[in-house]
């Protein structure tokens, strides 16, 4: 299964890079679907099968719950949400696109040299588990700085998420079932939440650009203290 | 250790939230009159507030890790919805952050956690490092330490009052407890890794919120950086009982076991004092309809009962002698190495002279043609009890301290 496992942490890295370099969120979404899936297959493709033998039901389940979520319920959202609201595809992000799919680009190849000291006391076939994981958690907080839509700056998050999943599927096998459903709720309640957000703001600033929600904060504050008005909004 | 912190925090919660949810009663009828546009449904309030207290109770007394950080997640998801409780932009603007911010923090707990866990059946120490860094980013964000608070001013100030009290006085307290949960588990190689990052990130919020208040417009961010300022000091608190750091060979005025006495009764008093001020300061909002500090002048003239409370409040929550801050502090400064000592005070300084400075102009200054708006007594029923329980239980504890 070794085979399975590398090409399917490759597809976490090559969804990565496209998702840097994508402006439209149709794709988007899709991509983020298909690392979803990957994320519910990796419990299964990671288990030892000829030594351990057929893995507990709790590993199948798991991995079913995993897929369902993050490979169709949280996808399924967002289009609705980009749907109603008409969210229009990400043009103008604050980092570009093919700045941004070097920057993902090095983020991979920094998490491999990153993971180098820690790999080796790893569990085996975990090797590329570690650098890919961690490869993906900074691109999902990248693209959650780098881009001003809020549905891009969501997807982000979840694709930040995957990353954490996916380095759990090879450390966090032996929590137990609880606990990962425990994270499944919490994530799926919030990305349902921010979805309501948008739907707020798109109301509130009939536009889904973050950079309008920027009237709190103290260094504004003082910008404009210096073109004469007076503090206090409000 | 922890275990005594968990009872402390869990029993400080179940207090501060009944008087918030009393307050809460009173508050939210007079709001909704003043405050023209939509609000939320009263019934899905308090489903949220009755929801973000069963989640903190969770996290205090969670058994397992992984399911502290459920829990902790679970108070971000309950309270998000409060903060806009009014949609206005302001406040759909501070829910959006707050979530956003707070879910990417919670995120690398999360991943903080796994790494720790794994370092616990491996016992390698660089995990454990690794580990606790990625926990002191992430629940450091939910504390509000400094650089990761930058949710926290924008969610205090735009949230209704009750709920403003009770994400400072409560929500900062469990987070803040997560990490103190990690620092007790690890082991002793890296024990001094652990130290000195707190110490940083703690004198990093200090100073961070002396920078943001001194030129502060807004009373309830003013409050905000306060929180940030306490938890800062907590974590530093926290730090040295962890360690034991002696303050000279062998002179250590104060041990492990007081400095601990002091780190809880720093947070007792940090959370009912911040519960009363922010209380007090939705009340001027009410009353002014706006959260500068140029607008709200001359409340001893106005609204003199509120004055009062404001004034003492911001004394006490500053360090003033009544108050057992005073004493936790004077712990802090005794007890940590003399460099420490020296920063902590410069800093402690200039929070004073920002607080005072713009509390007293509150109270004392000219009133502003704008007057206030009458308020019904009941407003004041909360915060007045607990002005005086902190005046009560701070004087006997400083005269107990003298004959100790």
């Amino acid at each position: 299964m070794r085979e399975f496992s590398e090409i399917l942490l490759a597809s976490f890295l090559l969804t990565d890079i496209i998702l840097a370099g994508t402006g439209r969120l149709r794709q988007a979404i899709r991509l983020v679907a298909l690392q979803g899936w990957a994320v519910g297959l990796l419990p299964l493709v990671m288990w030892n099968w000829t030594e351990s033998g057929v893995p507990g039901i709790s590993v199948f389940a798991v991995a079913a719950v995993n897929a369902l979520i993050k490979g169709c319920a949280l996808p399924w959202l967002l289009s609705y949400t980009v749907r109603k609201v008409d969210a229009r595809p990400e043009l103008e992000p604050l980092v570009g696109f093919r700045a941004s799919r070097i920057v993902v680009f090095a983020f991979a190849v920094a998490s491999f040299a990153a993971a180098r000291p820690l790999g080796a006391s790893a569990i085996p076939g975990a090797e590329l588990a570690i650098p890919v994981a961690l490869a993906t958690m900074g691109t999902g907080l990248f693209l959650v700085c780098a881009r001003r839509k809020a549905v891009t700056q969501v997807l982000g998050f979840i694709v930040f998420e995957n990353g954490i999943a996916a380095f759990g599927s090879g450390i966090m096998m032996e929590i137990g079932i609880i606990v990962e459903l425990g994270i499944l709720l919490d994530v799926f309640v919030l990305v349902f939440l921010l979805g309501i957000a948008i739907f707020q703001i798109s109301r509130t600033f009939s536009s889904l650009d973050t950079d309008q929600l920027s009237t709190l904060g103290d260094v504004h504050l003082m910008h404009i203290r210096k073109s004469g008005e007076t503090g206090g909004r409000k | 250790m922890t275990d005594t912190l968990r009872y402390y925090l869990t029993g400080l919660t179940t207090v501060l939230f009944a008087v918030d949810l009393i307050q809460s009663f009173f508050y939210l009828p007079e709001a909704d009159r003043r405050e023209e546009g939509e609000h939320m449904r009263h019934s899905t309030y308090f489903a949220c507030l009755f929801a973000f207290f069963a989640a903190m109770l969770f996290a205090l007394n969670a058994r397992s890790l992984p399911m502290m950080w459920v829990a902790v997640e679970l108070t971000t998801l309950f309270s998000a919805p409060l903060i806009a409780y009014h949609r206005t932009r302001g406040s759909v603007e501070a829910m959006w952050k707050y979530l956003l911010i707070c879910s990417c923090g919670i995120g690398l707990a999360l991943f903080g956690t796994m790494l720790f866990m794994h370092a616990q059946t491996t016992g390698n120490v660089a995990w454990y490092k690794a580990g606790f860094a990625f926990i002191l980013a992430g629940y450091g964000t939910k504390t509000g330490l400094a650089p990761f608070h930058t949710w926290l001013p924008d969610a205090h100030s735009e949230a209704p009052a009750p709920v403003s009290a009770l994400l400072s006085g409560t929500l900062l307290n469990c987070s803040f407890f997560a990490i103190a949960r990690f620092r007790e588990l690890m082991p002793d190689e890296a024990s001094a890794f652990a130290t000195h990052s707190m110490l940083a990130l703690g004198i990093v919020s200090v100073l961070t919120a002396g920078v943001f208040m001194v030129r502060q417009t807004d009373f309830k961010r003013l409050l905000a950086y306060s929180s940030v300022e306490h938890m800062g000091l907590a974590t530093i608190l926290f730090a040295l009982v962890a360690a034991r750091i002696p303050s000279d060979e062998g002179e250590c005025l104060c041990d492990g076991g007081i400095l601990f006495i002091a780190l809880l009764a720093h947070m007792t008093f940090h959370s009912a004092t911040k519960t009363m001020l922010f209380l007090t300061a939705g009340n001027l909002l009410l009353a002014f309809k706006t959260r500068a500090i140029a607008a709200v002048q001359g409340l001893r003239e106005t609204m003199p009962g509120h004055s009062m409370l404001w004034v003492f409040g911001i004394l006490m929550i500053c360090g003033m002698p009544p108050s057992a801050i005073f004493l936790s502090e004077l712990a802090l400064v005794a007890s940590a190495p003399i460099w420490l000592s020296i920063t902590v005070l410069a800093l402690l300084f200039v929070v004073f002279a920002a607080m005072s400075r713009f509390a007293l102009s509150m109270a004392m200054g000219t009133p502003t043609a704008s007057r206030p708006e009458e308020l019904p007594l009941r407003l004041v029923v909360m915060p007045t009890i607990l002005c005086s329980a902190i005046a009560v239980i701070g004087a006997i504890a400083c005269i107990a301290t003298l004959f100790m």
